[in-house]
């Protein structure tokens, strides 16, 4: 086999991939925003309580979470597929990584947006939805294109639990052909393929937020 | 097969016993990874074609997965003849994935300090080589002592990763026991507790140091 074969055998499993990716996303923002949120708004015990999901997701091994659920649902009755197992605990920790970012967004704001809000006799939930979550998007969004990107970069796990995406087809291959120096080039540039326009794009996002976020603080 | 809480408990010395081969993989790979990331990024600095040629080494190091770059080095090397230990693999993969991210960090350290320091160190006649060791690093640990922190925890947090290459740290050591056993979700459950109360305890200290070094810094 050609490199170039090699390479096309490995992206048959693109689609696993890509799935696991987009399914992890589907549960990391809505948890960031969620957390995020939360963890700006609570105090006290409520605040310890959110602070402890949101550590649990982060700080755990993100390879140890998966086989920890992957493994130990089915002992108490709850039976998902791989995908949605692998969607989940990947999904969590990078939420969990987002939450703080959406956090730090939330209170790098000036005080004076809330009070503007206040004063024009918005609530709460107004003043959030209208005035800080816009203006927090713009400092979180670069985290999220990273975070996006460790995500896809994660999904190389789920070849260890029996899913056949890019890593395991090269496994296959590797053995079928033992050709590993080929096979395991061609996977390093797969994933540099598909993590790189994304590594670009973060950088130009970054970049414009950055220089909007100076120009608007000197006028 | 229902959860047994009591096999759960009996697995914790076994996996314990590996807590120290966690420990000094990390130190290693820590040290490892500084090392090499400082490197890229000098070398970035020395000239016009050195960093265009390290910027892209940087980036495909930051755009690839982490068990895919572990592959390639565990079975890539011995087809060149190249056998090291397992250990030894997976130190060199760590470090050379997190070298990627400090050397970024090294570059915000560095941009962070003064050109006057450079200037001022040139006009005394100091070598390069001084000017680097004397004048720039010492500033530039104090600027990034915080996201250096934060990259040493991530370090620890990626070592389960090295049980994939037959390294006997503490997820291997769980990996072995359930293969042993057939159980899988009790040793699972147990590594992930041990896991999460060291990083924890981990990030914990490191933030305790990094609020030591900023007063001491305000000296």
């Amino acid at each position: 086999m050609s490199f170039v074969d090699i390479l096309i055998g490995i992206f048959d499993g693109f689609g696993v991939t890509a799935s696991v990716t987009l399914w992890g996303m589907a549960y990391a923002v809505p948890f960031a925003l969620i957390f995020g949120i939360l963890q700006h708004f609570t105090t006290g015990p409520a605040r310890v309580a959110v602070t402890s999901i949101i550590e649990f997701w982060r700080s755990s091994p993100v390879i140890v979470l998966l086989f920890v659920f992957y493994y130990s649902l089915p002992t108490v009755g709850i039976t998902l597929s791989g995908i949605t197992v692998a969607a989940m605990a990947l999904g969590l920790n990078i939420g969990g990584y987002g939450s703080q970012a959406v956090r730090a967004a939330l209170q790098s704001l000036d005080p004076g947006q809330v009070e503007a809000g206040k004063a024009l006799g918005l609530r709460r939930l107004q003043i959030l939805v209208l005035i800080e979550l816009p203006q927090a998007f713009k400092a979180m969004t670069p985290t999220f294109i990273n975070q996006f990107i460790q995500l896809i970069k994660g999904t190389a796990l789920v070849s260890l639990i029996t899913l056949s995406d890019m890593t395991f087809r090269a496994k296959e291959i590797s053995q079928l052909q033992y050709d590993p120096v080929r096979t395991y080039t061609a996977l390093l540039v797969a994933y540099f393929i598909v993590c790189y326009p994304a590594t670009i794009f973060g950088r130009w996002v970054e970049k414009r937020v950055a220089v909007k976020g100076r120009s608007q603080g000197e006028i | 097969m229902k959860f047994n809480l009591a096999f759960a408990i009996e697995t914790l010395p076994v996996i314990l016993s590996a807590l120290w081969t966690t420990i000094w993989v990390t130190i290693a790979s820590c040290a490892g990874a500084a090392i090499l990331g400082f490197l890229l990024e000098i070398t970035r600095r020395s000239g016009r074609v050195m960093s265009y040629v390290m910027r892209f080494a940087i980036d495909f190091v930051r755009s690839t997965p982490l068990l895919v770059q572990l592959y390639f080095l565990y079975f890539v090397l011995p087809f060149y003849g190249i056998t090291l230990p397992a250990f030894v693999v997976g130190i060199m993969g760590l470090s050379i994935y997190y070298s990627g991210y400090l050397a970024e960090v090294f570059k915000a350290g560095i941009d962070g300090i003064p050109n006057g320091q450079f200037e001022a160190a040139q006009s005394l006649g100091l070598k390069r080589f001084d000017i680097v060791m004397f004048v720039i690093a010492p500033q530039m640990l104090r600027n990034i002592a915080a996201p250096m922190g934060n990259y040493f925890v991530s370090i620890l947090k990626a070592t389960p990763y090295l049980a994939v290459i037959a390294v006997p740290e503490m997820l291997g050591e769980a990996m072995e026991v359930a293969s042993d056993t057939f159980r899988y979700a009790e040793p699972m459950l147990t590594v992930g507790v041990v896991f999460l109360v060291l990083a924890v305890t981990v990030a914990h200290l490191v933030r305790l140091m990094e609020v030591r070094l900023l007063k001491s810094a305000r000296r």
